[in-house]
């Protein structure tokens, strides 16, 4: 995962040096002409109405006056200005994009990207590649750290029996990582039960039935076409009974399109009112995975991801993506189907190992 | 639907152009840079989609127009064909004997879009079975089973076996007085070597006259590898796309069939087997460009009243060109209108009703308009014989006892009266014409003249 990115990351950091570069040699030529000018203009930088300041105002708001960028070429400095970023930001856009991050969301890092860089002066001592590094680091875990917390903590604070509930449309993974987040749990001495609140589609309860074997829990089922809500509660009573730490409750996928599915995954939240709801999708996902991390959040409201497939060679985008628009952040990777393969995920070390060489 | 974001802006920059005979390399510019970003929030991949606007940008500004075309039109027939061009023809699929083999990502949907293929091969007059040889994730054998079962078709697996390879033989061998053979298979991805070798293995085995790649609506830009490897793998013969009932707008497929020079197949559009459609790619262009779709619309709707007819044999729909516009007649028309699925995906086909139309309703006005059909269908049920051949006859007193008698209010019970006799009005127009006037018509509809000639549509719009 993310391995494209890393790759394109780099090719954008270098691509700002060439356009700086260039810019550099020729401002150096311009230097000697326009020293004499620039002189002047240092002379009396405290002119009220002075003419290079008028002129920034009226052409262009983005670009530095005259003025600071004469200043800049005396003292050795090199002012990013717009235009010089037209190119490298293009690429880094496609190259957002090409790892599925959503559109908007790319956007979003550009701009903070662009912001960060433009009438950005790089002192001699700086290179042009820190300055890129810094401002892509800023942006990326601006965009993907949100409220990170440790879910084992949060396990071992929170009252027993801990009710999680896990969401997602269909085919992402739910019941799997059900399972493999009872496994996660075992290793670090949390005893779990399994309830499997989807009643809906057909072979939901042989699936589980056989992970609940497969893994050694006990699992609570009803009936196909029984009462979602009411199996997770059999769970959470099984749980307090038999104290037991932790009740995993699984739900039928479902489109985030289907109305009358998505007020009942509400009715679920409200009856088991669990510790923690999490966002189950696939790192394959494209550009929806933003539209229907955001519909589960607001019908059942999450409060954290667990991103499957993420060894099927996806470029990853959509953690950054999911993480950035529900505000809740990614805790866990599914990286193949035996059951010890899932990952805590940490969005600072993505970052360095993103931007690292 | 599929790509429909490309369809709005699309339309939307296009009205920029309006009236406009020739385009400067600005306007050009300026809609090929929207053709890119919605064909990229379309999942459709960074290279494609480089390629495509590319070719459209050079075709627009160095083919001359034909004469009398408006930019506008000039522009469109070059998507329209450059898109074509990628989608390529549906895939062909005769009606006879053949085992067709389904492959894809874990969770693309293949039991669900196995017993789909098998009900649509079943309503076609053959004969189809469906063979379930994923050994891996537990509870697909009973899930198959199931479907299968819902799809009315015959159905083989072995929960006890291990091996999918020698399932598939004993498959193929006990259900081989099946016309059509559909065998799944366990999800796997492209980098799982040995799930890939296992299913090259099948593929000898079964020797499937078709492999179908499922892909799910919502997969980004990894399609492109995926469809390549399992095109390495056992060669990709055509696409089927699932969920495309939720947002996703399967731009993974058109990447897909690119990749594989393959076309798409089927369209998976909701959980039960008969969400199940035939891809056209006319009818999905024309769709894109909200230009409707009358050939799916027409073969909803003759299901549908192949349905309804089930029930009442004596009800002829052109009586109601004839003869007067009942409120019984339009309780059945609302009838067979909810047999043929969600309305929005009814609407969807409707010309000069789908797109541009459709981007102007709110959101929920979908569901607004189902729960007032539902209103409807509850009011009449409270009224007598009488009433519903005579709605004119209808006074206050019986309004209130019938809104009393619903459950609803008065001012609902005369919105639906409102409402017979609008399209009461709107029928009586249409009586007497032929078919080519109601050509002329639909004509003017797309013409796109507001909601003008939607009378008909009534409650439905």
């Amino acid at each position: 995962m993310f391995d494209g990115l890393k790759e394109k990351l780099g090719s954008f950091r270098e691509d700002v040096e060439e356009e700086v570069e260039e810019k550099e040699a020729d401002a150096d030529a311009a230097a000697d002409a326009e020293a004499a000018e620039s002189a002047d203009d240092e002379a009396e930088p405290s002119t009220p109405a002075a003419a290079p300041e008028r002129e920034s105002s009226d052409e262009d708001g983005e670009k530095p006056g005259r003025l600071r960028q004469a200043a800049a070429m005396a003292t050795g400095r090199v002012i990013i200005e717009e235009d010089d970023l037209e190119e490298p930001l293009w690429s880094l856009e496609m190259a957002l994009l090409e790892s599925d991050v959503e559109m908007s969301v790319a956007e979003e890092i550009l701009d903070s990207v662009r912001e960060k860089l433009i009438g950005e002066s790089r002192k001699q001592v700086d290179t042009t590649a820190e300055l890129v590094e810094d401002a892509l680091h800023d942006a990326l875990v601006e965009v993907i750290s949100v409220g990170q917390f440790d879910f084992e903590q949060r396990v071992a604070e929170a009252e027993k029996p801990v009710t999680v509930v896990f969401t997602g449309v269909n085919g992402v993974g739910k019941t799997t990582s059900i399972a493999k987040m009872s496994e996660w749990l075992g290793e670090r001495g949390y005893s779990s039960v399994l309830a499997n609140g989807d009643t809906y589609r057909a072979g939901a309860n042989e699936q589980i039935q056989k992970h609940a074997e497969n893994v050694g829990r006990k699992l609570i089922s009803h009936e196909q076409g029984g009462d979602p809500a009411a199996v997770i509660y059999d769970g959470v009573e099984y749980a307090e009974a038999n104290d037991v730490d932790v009740v995993l409750g699984d739900t039928a996928g479902r489109l985030h399109t289907s109305n009358d599915l998505m007020t009942q995954l509400e009715k679920i939240h409200r009856v088991v009112d669990p510790e923690m709801t999490l966002f189950v999708d696939e790192a394959v996902a494209g550009q929806d995975a933003v539209e229907r991390a955001k519909e589960f959040n607001d019908a059942a409201e999450i409060d954290g991801t667990v991103l499957t497939k993420a060894d099927a060679d996806s470029s990853g985008g959509a953690a950054i993506s999911i993480a950035h628009v529900t505000g809740k952040p990614v805790l866990f990777l599914g990286t193949g189907q035996g059951y010890e393969d899932l990952q805590e995920f940490d969005p600072e070390e993505l970052v360095e190992d993103l931007l690292s060489e | 639907m599929v790509l429909d974001n490309l369809g709005s802006s699309l339309r939307s920059t296009m009205d920029t152009l309006r009236g406009k005979s020739r385009l400067d390399e600005e306007d050009v510019q300026e809609i090929v840079k929207e053709i890119q970003r919605s064909l990229l929030q379309a999942d459709v991949e960074v290279g494609l989609v480089m390629d495509l606007s590319s070719n459209i940008e050079e075709r627009a500004l160095n083919e001359e127009p034909p004469g009398g075309t408006s930019a506008r039109d000039h522009i469109l027939k070059i998507v329209y064909e450059e898109m074509i061009e990628v989608v390529g023809e549906s895939t062909e699929l005769p009606l006879e004997s053949q085992t067709i083999m389904l492959s894809g990502l874990q969770g693309s949907g293949k039991t669900t879009t196995a017993a789909k293929i098998a009900w649509w091969f079943s309503k076609k007059g053959l004969r189809p079975a469906v063979i379930q040889t994923d050994t891996f994730r537990p509870g697909s054998y009973q899930q198959a089973k199931q479907m299968a079962e819902n799809a009315e078709v015959q159905f083989y697996g072995d929960p006890d076996a291990e091996d999918p390879v020698k399932i598939a033989r004993d498959g193929l061998e006990a259900t081989e007085d099946a016309d059509v053979h559909i065998v799944d298979t366990a999800g796997r991805h492209a980098l799982e070597t040995e799930l890939i070798d296992e299913i090259e293995e099948i593929e000898e085995t079964v020797d499937p006259d078709r492999n179908l790649l499922v892909l799910d609506a919502a997969i980004g830009q990894g399609a492109k590898e995926q469809a390549r490897e399992f095109d390495d793998a056992i060669g990709v013969d055509g696409v089927t796309i699932t969920k495309l009932d939720g947002t996703a707008k399967g731009g993974g497929a058109l990447t897909a069939v690119n990749e594989t020079d393959s076309s798409i197949a089927f369209l998976g559009t909701g959980e039960t087997v008969q969400d199940i459609e035939r891809f056209e790619p006319d009818g999905f262009i024309s769709r894109l460009l909200g230009m409707g779709d009358l050939k799916q619309l027409s073969e909803r709707v003759e299901r549908a009243m192949q349905e309804t007819g089930e029930e009442e044999e004596d009800w002829e729909p052109e009586d109601m060109l004839q003869g007067s516009f009942t409120l019984k007649d339009m309780q059945r028309q609302m009838d067979a209108m909810s047999k043929m699925g969600p309305l929005d995906q009814v609407m969807d086909m409707i010309p000069g009703m789908g797109g541009g139309m459709m981007d102007q309703l709110p959101d929920d006005a979908m569901d607004v308009t189902q729960d007032r059909m539902r209103n409807f269908e509850v009011i009449m049920d409270s009224m007598t014989d009488e009433e519903l051949e005579e709605p004119r006859s209808i006074g206050a007193q019986q309004v209130q006892r019938i809104a009393r008698g619903s459950g609803t209010d008065e001012e609902t019970v005369q919105e639906l009266l409102q409402q017979h006799k609008m399209m009461d009005q709107t029928l009586n127009q249409f009586q007497g014409m032929g078919d080519g006037d109601m050509q002329r018509m639909m004509k003017k509809m797309q013409g796109g003249d507001g909601g003008g000639g939607m009378g008909g549509m009534g409650p439905f719009g």
